[in-house]
């Protein structure tokens, strides 16, 4: 009986010591990483832009981290899942140093689709939200989490197409004038060119004509898109009801439609 | 017989007390004035102290109470006790194996999990050794009590 008392006492000292050794120099270890957060980084990709956040991890611990893992997922204000992208690192051994950069594309052409009108229109904010996990000497699996709310800036903010204008042009036609204006609150400049469709209730295209835009982030907006039409024709354009604008650029193309009249 | 319970307390007890009071104020150094000592509470990012005296209350009073009955049949109950309350403390306070907390870092509400349950699982079993160990201490006893022979 006394040796096994004895034997249990040894086991129980035994198991203390490597737990107290271990919560010690995992501590210890947590203290000596090194974690490097660069500045964001925008660059311009074939269809739209990427965001790239370089980072840096230096193991000088005791233990291996294993099974890093960064995901971000970006939603709209309705909780759609505009972007989820994943980096992971399979290891970083004690005494080295890690450099990964996460890069999160946004894609312009599907967030400026029909789907998204509002956020072409109007000024929002997206919930990012960050994970990051990994296993600390592959025995703690350790996970972070946080929220951040990022602004977006409508690229057309107070869109507004105003009232027809008419002079006359030569004997048989009249010029249109038709003033539009916006506000880029986005920060990317806006140049391409702006095509407004003039509909009846009937769904019949009465006119329609394509004006240059160069409107820079944050800046305003302030045109007119002339439309020449023969005299008689010029009651249809101010009695219309549909518009259909169409904006393209080299990197995207957005359309929509408003009421007009 | 008052003498004979003055000279009972001189050599019994008052060692035992003594014993009792140095094994504490050692237990309480170690647990407590130590790890605050090697990480102070502004080296991590979380308040740590309150569990830490919290559990140094609590293994403080078991490794006194422990030195006072040690040899007794209460001084083994006082040792399961001991590693029951221990079990009971790092589940809850780990919740379960799964240690939460959320540290507000500037601007930012930052949620942090960290899995301790292969920690959880090796304290669970060195205190299961240690009720293992105190009940066969305790059969000892008894076996030697009750195999005595009086032959005054």
């Amino acid at each position: 009986m006394k040796t096994a008392i004895r034997m249990l006492s040894v086991a129980t000292i035994i198991l203390w010591i490597a737990i107290i050794f271990f919560s010690v120099t995992a501590v210890y270890s947590v203290m000596k990483l090194g974690i490097n957060i660069g500045e964001v980084q925008m660059l311009p990709s074939s269809n739209g832009i990427t965001f790239s956040l370089p980072f840096s991890i230096t193991n000088n611990g005791y233990y291996e981290l294993a099974d890093l893992n960064l995901t971000t997922r970006v939603t709209d204000p309705d909780g759609t899942v505009l972007d989820l992208t994943e980096t992971f690192v399979a290891s970083i051994p004690q005494g080295t140093t890690v450099n990964e950069s996460h890069t999160i594309p946004i894609d312009l052409d599907s967030i400026l689709s029909m789907d998204h009108v509002p956020l072409l229109l109007n000024d929002s904010s997206f919930n990012v939200e960050i994970f990051a996990g990994l296993n600390f000497a592959r025995a703690v699996p350790v996970q972070l989490s946080t929220n951040v709310t990022m602004p977006w800036g409508a690229p057309f903010a107070h869109f507004s197409v105003g009232t027809v204008s008419v002079s006359p042009y030569n004997s048989t036609h009249v010029e249109a004038s038709i003033p539009v204006s916006f506000e880029n609150h986005a920060i990317l400049d806006i140049t391409g060119t702006l095509k407004l469709e003039f509909y009846n209730d009937s769904n019949e295209q009465i006119a329609s004509e394509m004006a240059s835009i160069n409107a820079p982030s944050q800046q305003s907006y302030a045109g007119r898109v002339l439309v020449y039409m023969r005299q008689q024709d010029i009651s249809k354009l101010t009695s219309s009801e549909n518009l259909h604008i169409i904006f393209e650029t080299p990197v995207f193309v957005v359309e929509w439609w408003e009421q007009y009249g | 017989m008052a003498e004979l319970n003055a000279k009972l307390i001189l050599k019994k007890a008052i060692p035992r007390v003594l014993k009792a009071t140095v094994w504490g104020a050692l237990t309480f150094f170690v647990v407590y004035c130590l790890p605050m000592m090697l990480y102070p509470t502004d080296i991590l990012p979380l308040d740590y102290s309150t569990l830490l005296i919290n559990f140094a209350t609590i293994v403080v009073f078991f490794a006194v109470v422990g030195q006072l009955f040690s040899g007794t049949i209460i001084g083994c109950g006082f040792g399961i006790a001991k590693a029951i309350v221990i079990i009971a403390y790092f589940f809850a306070v780990s919740d379960g194996g799964v240690f939460s907390v959320t540290l507000p870092i500037s601007e930012l509400t930052v949620n942090l999990a960290v899995d301790i349950s292969i920690l959880l699982l090796m304290i669970i079993s060195v205190n299961l050794f240690n009720i293992a160990k105190n009940l066969l201490e305790a059969i000892t006893l008894l076996t030697e009590k009750s195999t005595d022979i009086d032959l005054s």
